[in-house]
């Protein structure tokens, strides 16, 4: 409750506009809408529409280097196909040429500092120039170190063994690429292409939302709420789709 | 504002600029009353352009024949109808000849006005002449060629209409007139909503059943149970023309302006009359098919698709929420012959109808990026043969149309 003493939420408001407009050269203001609620027919932002075949951003050595690392992180297994198997190469190299690989909308202007875990990547270098760089200094490290083999050549064991050594920041990758650092984005962009819809190109046939009973691009539980303890009975559904919407599952 | 404020605000506004007219009651009383015959008339309806002066020209209106546009009605002398006579003006509503011996298209409703009293005819020419005038020159005909020549309205006349008045039922009430005459008459709700011949004129025998309009479907409102309006109450029809929302459902696209300009600023009593008459047409729709079984594949794939694009909104047995989101269980409008509408809400979306009453406008979002031309026909079915729905199926073809 306002006091006739104290400014309304109303007063308060208009005045930082007031302020926020005189300040700030060639401002929008705000429109005041009157009468039916603005609307356009066919309105509607959906994902860019993926494209199936072919690689954007990695090259074909890079694609061996990416699809040896992801199939380590995520294996085939009786819980689900491969990382890669789902797409997730597909969905990294698509994110590369997107605004996240280009930080496009991140503001990468200086001063950098080396700051504390939680205050995030400090650098002017992009999640593509990082995965480009990291790549090939891994493919570097494992040619000196490895008897001149790639990556994607070693045994598994092997492979899971470099990889803990990068997470754990044991090996010097060279470059200027801070390995530890270089290992959280690939783990993370893994996990996306894992775990993301299937219309950014990884989780392929919602393997990882089957695994793990989550019914996907759903936003409405009714009918379901007070069912307690039963299972939810509908499969995972894409903002793409699911095959049975085209009679694949007669 | 109710229907006797707004009359008079009407009336005060065409009063202030011509002081000619202070304490002339009677011409002011005309001149209110012609500024209703233009509301039942829906005369700004048409003769408006979004977001222009009001009656100084409208938005194209696509007939099977080509484009028309509804030219600008003010008194300007230049552009607008300010050097005809009121017998000019009549003629052009009741015989659809206007000034020089013009003759007008059918998109002009006059085969319905040509039912109006000449006094109520009067009257909206008194309040015609009291619009401010707007110089806005209007090509009318955009018609091709042979469409495009005038006088092939000579023949469509002889063919298609006989002018003549309103003839009220003795057998009936005077209500059950009032509304017979409001609806064949000024408020053309036949020009919508009842089949046309190969010749564009009205298909009489089938008045009202419903008609395929500019991608629109203006349904059958009728009396039948399924597709008409027969089981809905006068005061659900009557909240219906005054509102564009009422239990079963919200008014969109056409019907919205109509709603918007006409219907709801006329008097309950009109609108009584109206929903009286409406509730004894047909039943036209006895033949009710038999839904399609759920096993049909159109029916499965429908289900699915309903499941995960519509029930959140529509809920998990097409029962709506009310006032918010239409319900699609027993629906006329999902039962209809045509379902251009149900596609096009499907594919292009739809915002329903802003009145005082409900300002809400709720609206459907697009889904034509999500659902191709076979998922919409599917999902339709399904709505279409579902809790208390049987209809048609509906195929692809008809949703590719709405796609541009
Ligand atoms: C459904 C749409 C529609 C409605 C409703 C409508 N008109 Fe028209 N009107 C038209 C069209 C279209 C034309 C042009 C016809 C032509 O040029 O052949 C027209 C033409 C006219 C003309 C002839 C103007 C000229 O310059 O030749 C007059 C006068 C007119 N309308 C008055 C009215 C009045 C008064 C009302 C309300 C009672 C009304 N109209 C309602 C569509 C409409
Ligand atoms: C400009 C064309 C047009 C005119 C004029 C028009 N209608 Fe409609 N009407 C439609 C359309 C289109 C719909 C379908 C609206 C929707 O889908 O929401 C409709 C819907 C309706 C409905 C709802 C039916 C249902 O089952 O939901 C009723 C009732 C109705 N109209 C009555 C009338 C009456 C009465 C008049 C005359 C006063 C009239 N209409 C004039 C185009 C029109
Ligand atoms: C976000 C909520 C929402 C979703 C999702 C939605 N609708 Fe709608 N729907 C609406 C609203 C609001 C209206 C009323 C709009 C209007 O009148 O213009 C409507 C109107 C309709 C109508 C017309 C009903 C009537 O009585 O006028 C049909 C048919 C329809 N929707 C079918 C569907 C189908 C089929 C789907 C799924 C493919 C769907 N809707 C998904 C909100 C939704």
């Amino acid at each position: 409750m306002s006091t006739p003493t104290s400014p309304t939420r109303r007063r308060v408001l208009s005045t930082a506009a007031w302020l926020a407009a005189s300040s700030i050269p060639g401002v929008a203001f705000a429109r005041s809408i009157s009468g039916a609620l603005p609307w356009d027919a066919n309105s509607a932002a959906p994902p860019p529409k993926l494209q199936l075949n072919g690689w954007f951003f990695f090259t074909s050595a890079e694609v061996e280097t990416v699809t040896a690392i992801v199939d380590r992180l995520i294996p085939a297994d009786a819980l689900s196909p491969s990382g890669a198997e789902c797409g997730v190469v597909v969905y990294i190299d698509r994110q590369m040429i997107g605004p996240f690989g280009r930080s496009s909308r991140l503001y990468t202007q200086g001063p950098f500092f080396l700051g504390t875990p939680r205050q995030g990547w400090q650098s002017p270098d992009t999640p593509a120039q990082r995965w480009r760089a990291g790549v090939a200094a891994l493919e570097r490290w494992v040619a000196a170190n490895r008897t001149g083999r790639r990556f994607a050549a070693l045994a598994a064991e092997e492979k899971d063994a470099v990889l803990k050594d990068v997470e754990a920041g044991k090996i010097d990758l060279g470059a200027g690429v801070d390995a530890k650092a270089f290992f959280a984005l690939v783990l993370q962009n893994t996990m996306e292409g894992f775990f993301a819809d299937p219309a950014y190109g990884g989780n392929k046939d919602m393997a990882s939302w089957r695994m793990l009973g989550f019914p996907g691009a759903r936003y409405d539980y009714r009918d379901h709420v007070d069912k307690h303890g039963q299972r939810y009975p509908l499969p995972p559904v894409s903002i793409t789709g699911r095959p049975e919407w085209a009679g694949k599952v007669d | 504002m109710n229907p006797a404020t707004f009359l008079l605000a009407l009336a005060a506004a065409a009063l202030a600029p011509t002081a000619a007219f202070a304490g002339d009651v009677d011409q002011a009383d005309r001149i209110g009353r012609g500024a209703y015959q233009a509301v039942l008339g829906d005369c700004a309806g048409c003769h408006t352009a979004p977001g222009g002066a009001p009656f100084a020209g409208g938005a194209p209106i696509a007939t099977p024949f080509g484009t028309l546009i509804p030219p600008n009605i003010t008194p300007d002398r230049d552009t607008g109808i300010g050097d005809w006579s009121l017998d000019d003006f009549r003629s052009a509503m009741t015989r659809g000849v206007g000034h020089d011996g013009i003759r007008l298209y059918p998109a002009m409703p006059y085969p319905n006005y040509a039912k109006m009293p000449e006094p109520d005819i009067d009257d909206l020419w008194a309040f015609l002449g009291t619009i401010a005038p707007v110089k806005n020159d209007v090509d009318a005909n955009q018609l091709p060629f042979p469409f495009s020549i005038r006088t092939l309205m000579i023949g469509w006349n002889l063919l298609e209409f006989t002018p003549k008045p309103f003839a009220p039922d003795a057998a009936q009430s005077a209500e059950w007139n009032r509304g017979a005459y409001l609806v064949q008459g000024p408020a053309h709700c036949g020009a919508c909503h009842t089949p046309k011949t190969i010749f564009g004129g009205d298909d009489a025998g089938k008045a009202l059943t419903g008609a395929s309009l500019q991608g629109w479907w203006a349904p059958d409102i009728t009396a039948a149970p399924t597709t008409g309006v027969g089981s809905w109450s006068k005061e659900e029809l009557v909240a219906y023309l005054a509102t564009g929302v009422n239990g079963h459902t919200i008014a969109s696209g056409p019907m919205a302006e109509a709603i918007a300009a006409s219907t709801s600023k006329m008097t309950p009593e009109d609108l009584g009359a109206i929903a009286t008459y409406l509730k004894t047409l047909g039943p036209s729709d006895a033949a009710r098919p038999t839904p399609l079984a759920a096993s049909d594949p159109a029916m499965k794939h429908g289900a699915a698709i309903y499941v995960d694009n519509c029930s959140a909104c529509h809920g998990g047995r097409g029962e709506g929420s009310k006032d918010l989101f239409p319900a699609l269980a027993s629906s006329p409008i999902v039962a209809q012959a045509d379902a251009t509408t149900l596609a096009r809400m499907v594919v292009i979306g739809s915002q329903g109808v802003h009145t005082a009453a409900k300002p809400t406008t709720p609206a459907m979002p697009s889904l034509g990026w999500r659902l191709d031309d076979a998922a919409v026909a599917d999902v339709l079915t399904f709505v279409r043969n579902s809790w208390g729905n049987a209809a048609a199926r509906v195929t692809p073809g008809t949703v590719a149309k709405l796609r541009n």
